[in-house]
């Protein structure tokens, strides 16, 4: 039992790390239909910056903010002065893929190139540990984990009670109809990727101090495990994603404790793929069929 | 040609048949189909380690040195054909789970993920092919050819992946551009159209899903008798990247075009490199050639999207007099 409940302890650290991600790449995807796959790469772009920050003598936390929102920059321009001309340039939703993959690829080696292969990490102590029942948690876990917490709250507040966010719901749902009715298309489209920019920066520094070490591929890396808590929660649902994220974070984490922990990702593989033969659109997304990029 | 340049030249040509070999393999699915296999590399893989433990024989002969599955001795080309049907078997068991019901994006997405924990669960499971050490020593094809030197027989390895290469080039234009060819692009532009007309989208992914794994499969198993080990370093995830450029490069849905791309991607840009005035740290040279081929891909698709020699479309006569008024 107390190894269950401290795996479960884990679990939430885990699945704090992947709300936040699969929220912020989400969100932006739900709005647009870009498929950015270079989200891992503003999160190790933001990782490096909070590096540079802290290194410097900035405290880890505000170190955070700032990269945060270097990363909301880093992906509005992203958007602006990449995709955006490429979308107007007629690139469909499968040319969008392989426009994000490269920027991916480009971004993430220029990275390496600029760091090398070696591995860093933060100078922040963990804090002391906090025991709560069987869990194990250090003041760090707790703080990330109600970062996650604040971050999907206010996203889900902005989405249901602010005309942004309900001009974001529209967008995703009809973007010709909500440009028709005087929605601004532009501004709305820069500001889900302004957020989204904004929560892999937070996603990446917080997985960063949780992972201990880092690289210059660790943000990718850790992309494929969020966007398999995105796609089992129904990509597009900020909802969907912090229950995938839920799922996905505590089924690794317990299997870990029991299992291999080397093949603990093979757990999110195993739950991807049991969701998807069940319900193919993921659990919580309503639409079946893809639709068309927005810039 | 002294023995160096011999080795050279020998080690650019199996490079390149393997490379143009998967690349058709990815044309097919993406190329001409327009399916998103982001697990592309998995199925070299596959194919690589197939050869690999058909041609290592039984794991205990090896006294402890490396551990995998099954493990036969088996002559020269039966390593090769094993390899290109496990790749086309896994590509099967891929393609049945994820190309039924999925929506396409979902498709790629699943396929990245698949392509991640493969490299894990091999990493992870040593007994299935060492693990990340991977296979070694993996004996040269021709070594049973008696009397002739290692230079000779590697000649003859050489010859047999260009004719391979040849032979399937005349396959792919058969498949490309028969009726059954118009089927496969049908489903790329229009899907519905073609489902209306009786034709069923998804059987035609999953068709080209199984022949290009076992093209994979078959490329990973040139390049393993040739190198002699396979490791899961060689096959990350963003290596399935390399061929999409290659695809992009050469020209979507075009033969000819694809071999190009991939010679020039897989093989050129890597020697390309080694030319350029930018030291010999091999993180930055390595860096410096990924970085080379996304900036090639968007370069490609925002310029020239069809490719260097662009897929030859088909104009037909108008079938249908206007009648004269």
């Amino acid at each position: 039992m107390q190894v269950f409940v401290s795996a479960v302890g884990f679990g939430l650290v885990t699945a704090a790390l992947l709300a936040i991600c699969a929220v912020g790449f989400t969100l932006q995807f739900s709005v647009t239909n870009v498929l950015n796959l270079a989200f891992g790469s503003v999160m190790t772009g933001s990782g490096f910056i909070a590096y540079g920050l802290n290194i410097g003598g900035m405290n880890i936390w505000l170190a955070m903010v700032i990269a945060a929102l270097c990363g909301g920059v880093i992906s509005v321009l992203m958007n602006s002065l990449l995709y955006g001309p490429f979308i107007r340039h007629g690139t469909n939703l499968f040319g969008m893929v392989i426009v994000t993959i490269s920027t991916a690829v480009i971004s993430d080696h220029v990275i390496e190139a600029a760091v090398g292969p070696s591995f860093f990490s933060y100078n922040a102590p963990s804090g002391r540990a906090l025991h709560f029942l069987d869990f194990l948690l250090t003041r760090q876990d707790l703080t990330i984990i109600g970062i996650a917490v604040a971050v999907t709250f206010a996203t889900q507040l902005a989405l249901q009670r602010t005309r942004v966010g309900k001009s974001m719901r529209g967008l995703s749902v009809n973007a010709s109809l909500a440009r028709a009715c005087g929605i601004p298309t532009r501004r709305i489209v820069a500001l889900a990727w302004f957020a989204s920019g904004v929560m892999a920066g937070l996603g990446g520094v917080a997985l960063f101090i949780e992972t201990s070490t880092f690289s210059a591929t660790t943000g990718s890396d850790f992309l494929i495990v969020t966007i398999a808590a995105a796609v089992v929660g129904g990509i597009g649902s900020a909802r969907g994603a912090v229950l995938g994220a839920l799922v996905i974070g505590i089924v690794t984490e317990v299997g870990a404790a029991y299992w291999d922990p080397q093949l603990k990702d093979v757990l999110a593989f195993a739950v991807l793929i049991v969701v998807l033969l069940v319900r193919p659109q993921g659990l919580f997304s309503q639409l079946a069929t893809e639709r068309a990029v927005v810039g | 040609m002294s023995a160096a340049t011999q080795y050279y030249t020998i080690t650019i040509v199996v490079y390149v048949c393997a490379n143009v070999i998967a690349a058709w393999g990815l044309d097919l699915q993406f190329g001409v189909t327009g399916v998103l296999n982001f697990a592309f590399i998995i199925f070299q893989a596959v194919g690589a380690y197939t050869a690999g433990v058909l041609s290592l024989g039984p794991s205990s002969s090896s006294g402890g040195f490396q551990t995998y599955l099954f493990g036969a001795n088996l002559p020269f080309p039966l390593p090769i054909i094993g390899a290109t049907l496990a790749g086309g078997a896994l590509a099967a068991v891929v393609g049945l789970i994820t190309l039924r019901r999925l929506r396409s994006d979902y498709q790629a997405m699943v396929m990245l993920v698949v392509s991640v924990v493969a490299t894990i669960v091999v990493t992870a499971e040593t007994g299935l092919f060492n693990g990340a050490a991977g296979l070694s020593l993996i004996p040269n094809p021709m070594q049973g050819i008696a009397g002739l030197s290692r230079q000779t027989q590697s000649w003859i390895f050489t010859a047999f992946c260009v004719a391979l290469m040849i032979a399937i080039g005349a396959v792919m234009y058969a498949i490309v551009y028969s009726p059954h060819g118009r089927v496969l692009r049908a489903v790329r532009e229009n899907e519905h159209a073609l489902e209306a007309l009786g034709r069923s989208a998804t059987r035609a992914r999953i068709e080209v899903f199984v022949i290009g794994g076992a093209l994979a499969g078959l490329s990973g198993a040139l390049l393993v008798e040739f190198i002699g080990a396979w490791a899961p370093n060689g096959w990350l995830y963003p290596e399935t990247f390399v061929f999409f450029t290659a695809v992009i490069v050469g020209g979507r849905g075009s033969v000819a075009g694809v071999a190009i791309g991939a010679a020039l991607i897989g093989v050129g840009i890597q020697q390309a490199v080694q030319y350029m005035p930018i030291g010999s740290d091999p993180t930055v040279l390595a860096a410096v050639e990924w970085i080379i081929t996304g900036a090639l891909t968007l370069v490609f698709l925002w310029a020239r999207p069809q490719g260097l020699l662009p897929e030859r479309r088909r104009r037909f006569a108008r079938s249908v007099d206007v009648a004269p008024r």
